[in-house]
């Protein structure tokens, strides 16, 4: 053992740079690695925690207005509630404030304590008189809100002003950031700001355990059926609540352990083609250490103990690094929630991950050390050298055929003289090029998203409208504006379907609704009264196929609905459990309907800032006018950050795959190239050969990761749109320029031959006095 | 005759050398001549062989080459000059394994840009091996190996021809083949360089033989006749470079 440490030792520091290439890739690899089991685990889930110091609600439930306070706090008992909140009158308000408008869902409470629904509040105190508002943190974190900022509140006519005197963690509602926004006041003061058609009661439940979605379901059925038609407005369960706080967190693990695994795979490719490498100029010392008494088994310790201690000094490094980098994304999770973040780490992940590192590394070094060690020892040493590569003639031919100089067809020919290596190199420079591929698909996708949601190229303005705003006035502004050429308005309501637990939230449209540009990926967009589309997963939880009709419950009127096309809707949360429906099919059971946005459409050539600045101004505080946008992207940046940074160690461990194969080519190859140097090829025809070679391998590299990058961003599309219940339209896939597909492997080929550079120099100044005299 | 090369108090000492390769080395050779070089093992002959080639660099002194100032010229420059006017033969070939006995034969032209696959197939069928031109270097024997390094030497009609040891690597009947092709094209005009150990082989052909030893030149025999036998003092020379 110590004859086989002492020579794998001596070889190591003989091999610096190779030792290098390893450590590099495997800190890389395992970083990322670390990052991603980090992310899957979260050792302590903050959700979790902050639900249960919060005594969150496992169901919520608003009621309509009318309903008699006294007989819901009856309610728990009927559905073997252990404990309860409320019932709290709720309304929806906007203000303004700073010159923005904001819409959030105002409650009344007296404190923020309670057997359930504590609230946390992070900032001030709770409010004490009726000016004052407290505000949902990520909420107010979001449109920069702070505690002293004053808020004109314009959904009522007295437009009182309230003092924000509190930021508050609510564990019971969505991020701001995905449609949230809750304030509080004191139940006295909820009266004043009242709006008809927005006010309900909110009762929150809590049971014993951790309640599964059926027993929640059942919950509400109970409620509904012991309670007159269309008392319930709203419910929401905790586990959907969970899921969309969990969404960013599962979107960047999916990506992080889909880049993890391609990290490792491209370290493997990078160790076995090293590793061959170094067999193949071993040969003589191979038979000598043979001829000494090393057994085959100790040649094989000897070449693999040699690139496992360069990979457990990456994975001393790389797994702390990792840990330490997941940390913000963590303390993330917990700012949200409002919890003080204490950083965790799992001595369990950790050891998971050394040894899969370390294990992945030692079966990548084997399988070429295993060769080494069933060399015949007289053999190895007669010849001294590894028969020469000697693939590769068909491709310098063809290369010398159509007119390619010399110099280039004999670096095409040494790029595939030994294939595996040609493969191993091939399969880095692929995943390399792939997660490029990748990370640049999915930032656009998420980008073209939000531009979907906001409806960017198909509305030019979107207004929303006090409910102190009449609709008819609100309308005849608008058509009062010459460049005014579209308008859809919106309003939104809670519809009952039947198979489905909470009413569903849905989108219901006045005017030419087809023009917004939403996509259907299956059947049609609603044409006729009845008419609903919804995204694929309300269709399938609810047992629905296209061309079903069913009976939804609206205001406690039933309406015959008919689902005529699954719609992608991302911003629909967990489930994708929504309805897009015409005004037409409700006009009849809810004639004084109003809508509460416009989304409007300009003649082309307006000018929309214009447009925006004189609608705002007509009416500043019952209209809130905005050109149509993307909206807020931070998560969007903080995911496409991620993305590229994770794909830019890819791509370098991809560079040190290619440099690596260069130099083992050049060293290998010192005494042809010395033999051409000494027949004329000068150092500039040396660095082209050299370089040639591993642009093409970049090349064939490349043009194969460019359609799996694609259909790998595909699946990892997919998977992000089935997380809101949609399947994927095909027009949203569609993110890449035909010039782009073209550029990266190009891309690639440029970089593969700056890697070449440095091992082509050293070629161009091989000495050829030295190597010829020397062989 | 024409000068050719000039070397002009060379002096060659390698890293970590106590003694110098070549000592204040001086020697002219015309064009047209057959010049062998001989010496015991480090004397410094193949050294003296690699300057005049471009391939090395002296310490000190100056090697010229027709007009050409050898430590004038950069790599780019060295690279050049060798294409277009070197063509070099080595004791061990150093065929390129992947190419096949033609392609082998066509580098040095090339890497000038030139095409002449008619003039390889001349060379190679003068040189009596054409009918191994698309055989790989692993599939011939040392003496077709040493004449397609021959072919590949002449392929670029190079200014003079270096041999270093061209029959160290052959056994004697092929070696004796060898050298009569160097002999034949001397007579049709071509310069000749060549390093040896072997005295026999060197007067047999040379026309003028220089005897180097440590470093420098120890003797310099003009020939009446290739074919004249050795002068006693390149008996004696060769004798003790045996020894």
């Amino acid at each position: 053992m110590t004859a086989v440490l002492v020579k794998a030792m001596r070889d190591l520091r003989r091999r610096r740079l190779q030792a290098a290439v390893i450590f590099v890739t495997t800190l890389f690899a395992v970083g990322t690695g670390a990052m991603a089991l980090m992310l899957i685990s979260q050792p302590s889930d903050p959700y979790k925690a902050a639900f249960d110091a919060q005594k969150g609600a496992h169901l919520q439930v608003g009621f309509d207005s009318s309903i008699d306070p006294g007989t819901l706090t009856r309610t728990p008992s009927l559905i073997g509630a252990t404990a309860f909140g409320g019932p709290y009158p709720a309304t929806g308000i906007q203000f303004r404030s700073g010159g923005h408008k904001y819409a959030v869902t105002a409650y009344g409470r007296g404190n923020p304590n309670g057997d359930v629904e504590q609230l946390r509040i992070s900032a001030g105190h709770w409010p004490a008189a009726g000016s004052e508002i407290a505000i949902a943190l990520s909420y107010a974190n979001l449109n920069h809100i702070s505690v002293g900022d004053k808020l004109k509140v314009v959904s009522v006519p007295a437009q009182p002003v309230l003092t924000v005197v509190a930021l508050v963690v609510d564990i019971d509602e969505v991020r701001a950031d995905v449609g949230g926004g809750r304030a509080w006041v004191l139940g006295s003061a909820i009266a004043p700001l009242t709006v008809k058609d927005s006010s309900f009661l909110m009762m929150d439940y809590r049971f014993n355990g951790d309640p599964a979605g059926a027993q929640l379901q059942a919950a509400t059925d109970t409620l509904r059926a012991s309670l007159p038609p269309g008392s319930i407005t709203n419910s929401t369960s905790y586990l959907l609540l969970r899921s969309v706080f969990n969404v960013p967190d599962q979107v960047l693990t999916g990506v992080l352990t889909a880049f993890s695994l391609l990290a490792l795979a491209a370290t493997a490719a990078i160790v076995a083609n090293l590793v061959t490498g170094i067999v193949i100029s071993s040969y003589r010392e191979i038979g000598i250490m043979k001829a000494v008494g090393f057994t085959p088994l100790q040649v094989v310790g000897v070449f693999v103990l040699q690139i496992l201690v360069p990979a457990a000094a990456a994975c001393v490094i790389g797994i702390p690094a990792g840990t330490i980098l997941s940390q913000p994304l963590l303390a993330n999770s917990s700012s949200a929630l409002g919890l003080a973040y204490q950083a965790t780490y799992s001595p369990a992940l950790d050891v998971l991950a050394l040894v899969g590192a370390l294990l992945i590394v030692s079966i990548a070094a084997l399988i070429p050390a295993l060769r080494a060690g069933l060399l015949k020892p007289a053999v190895v040493i007669a010849n001294a050298t590894a028969p020469r590569g000697q693939s590769g003639r068909w491709l310098r031919r063809l290369a010398s055929r159509v007119g390619l100089p010399r110099s280039i067809s004999l670096g095409l020919g040494d790029a595939v003289s030994r294939p595996v290596r040609a493969l191993l190199t091939v399969i880095a420079i692929f995943v390399g090029v792939a997660t490029m591929v990748v990370a640049l698909g999915e930032t656009r996708s998420f980008a073209s998203i939000y531009g979907y949601e906001g409806h960017v190229g198909h509305v030019d303005v979107a207004v929303k409208k006090s409910p102190a705003l009449a609709d008819a006035e609100a309308t005849q502004l608008f058509a009062s504006q010459p460049e005014t050429e579209r308008v859809v308005a919106q309003t939104t309501a809670n519809i009952t379907v039947p198979g489905i637990a909470d009413p569903v939230s849905s989108d219901i449209f006045r005017g030419d609704s087809s023009s917004l540009g939403y996509l259907v990926t299956a059947g049609r967009w609603i044409q006729a009264p009845g008419d609903v589309v919804a995204p694929r997963g309300l269709v399938q939880d609810a047992h629905l196929k296209l061309g079903d009709t069913f009976t939804g419950t609206f205001q406690g009127v039933t309406l015959k609905l008919r689902i005529v096309g699954e719609v992608y809707d991302f911003i629909a949360g967990p489930g994708g459990h929504e309805l897009m429906l015409d005004w037409s099919t409700v006009a009849a059971v809810a004639p004084d309907l109003n809508p509460s946005g416009y989304l409007i459409t300009l003649k082309r050539g307006s000018n929309v800032d214009a447009y925006v600045k004189r609608l705002g101004a007509a009416q500043p505080d019952l209209l809130d006018v905005q050109a149509a946008s993307s909206g807020n992207t931070a998560f969007l940046a903080t995911i496409g950050g991620v993305l590229f940074a994770i794909a830019g160690l890819i791509a370098l461990i991809a560079v040190a795959g290619i440099f690596n194969t260069v130099l083992l080519s050049t060293r290998e190859r010192v005494r042809e190239t010395a033999t051409l140097k000494a027949l004329g090829m000068g150092p500039r025809q040396v660095i082209a050969m050299v370089a040639a070679s591993a642009g093409f391998l970049a090349l064939l590299g490349g043009l194969a990761a460019v359609p799996a990058g694609v259909a790998l961003y595909r699946q990892l599309f997919d998977l992000l749109s089935n997380l809101g219940g949609d399947d994927t339209p095909a027009a949203l896939y569609d993110v890449f320029g035909a010039w782009e597909l073209i550029a990266i492997p190009l891309a690639g080929v440029a970089v593969a031959v700056a890697a070449a550079l440095i091992p082509g120099r050293w070629a161009a100044r091989t000495n050829v006095v030295e190597v010829l005299h020397a062989e | 005759m024409t000068e050719l090369i000039r070397l002009t108090d060379v002096t060659k000492v390698y890293q970590g050398g106590i003694t110098g390769a070549l000592n204040g080395l001086s020697v002219t050779i015309e064009e047209g001549e057959f010049t062998a070089i001989m010496g015991p093992s480090g004397s410094g002959k193949s050294t003296m062989l690699n300057l005049v080639a471009g391939l090395d660099r002296p310490t000190s002194g100056d090697v010229v080459v027709g007009d050409t100032d050898l430590g004038k010229l950069g790599e780019a420059g060295l690279a050049r000059f060798r294409r277009d006017h070197i063509g070099f033969v080595f004791q061990f070939f150093y065929l390129l394994p992947n190419l096949t006995a033609l392609e082998n034969v066509l580098i040095p032209a090339q890497l000038k840009g030139i095409v002449a696959p008619g003039r390889a197939l001349e060379l190679l069928d003068r040189l009596g091996i054409k009918d191994i031109a698309n055989s790989y270097p692993a599939r011939l024997s040392g003496g077709q190996q040493q004449r397609v390094a021959i072919a590949r030497a002449l392929i670029n009609n190079p200014t003079m021809l270096l041999a270093d040891e061209p029959t160290g690597a052959l056994d004697t009947h092929t070696g004796d083949q060898v050298m009569e092709l160097l002999g034949q094209l001397h007579r049709d005009g071509q310069t000749i360089l060549l390093v040896t150990h072997d005295a026999k082989l060197a007067t047999r052909h040379a026309a003028r033989v220089l005897s180097v030893m440590d470093g420098k030149i120890v003797d310099d025999a003009r020939l009446e006749s290739p074919e004249r036998a050795p002068s006693e003092m390149i008996r004696v020379r060769s004798e003790e470079a045996s020894r």
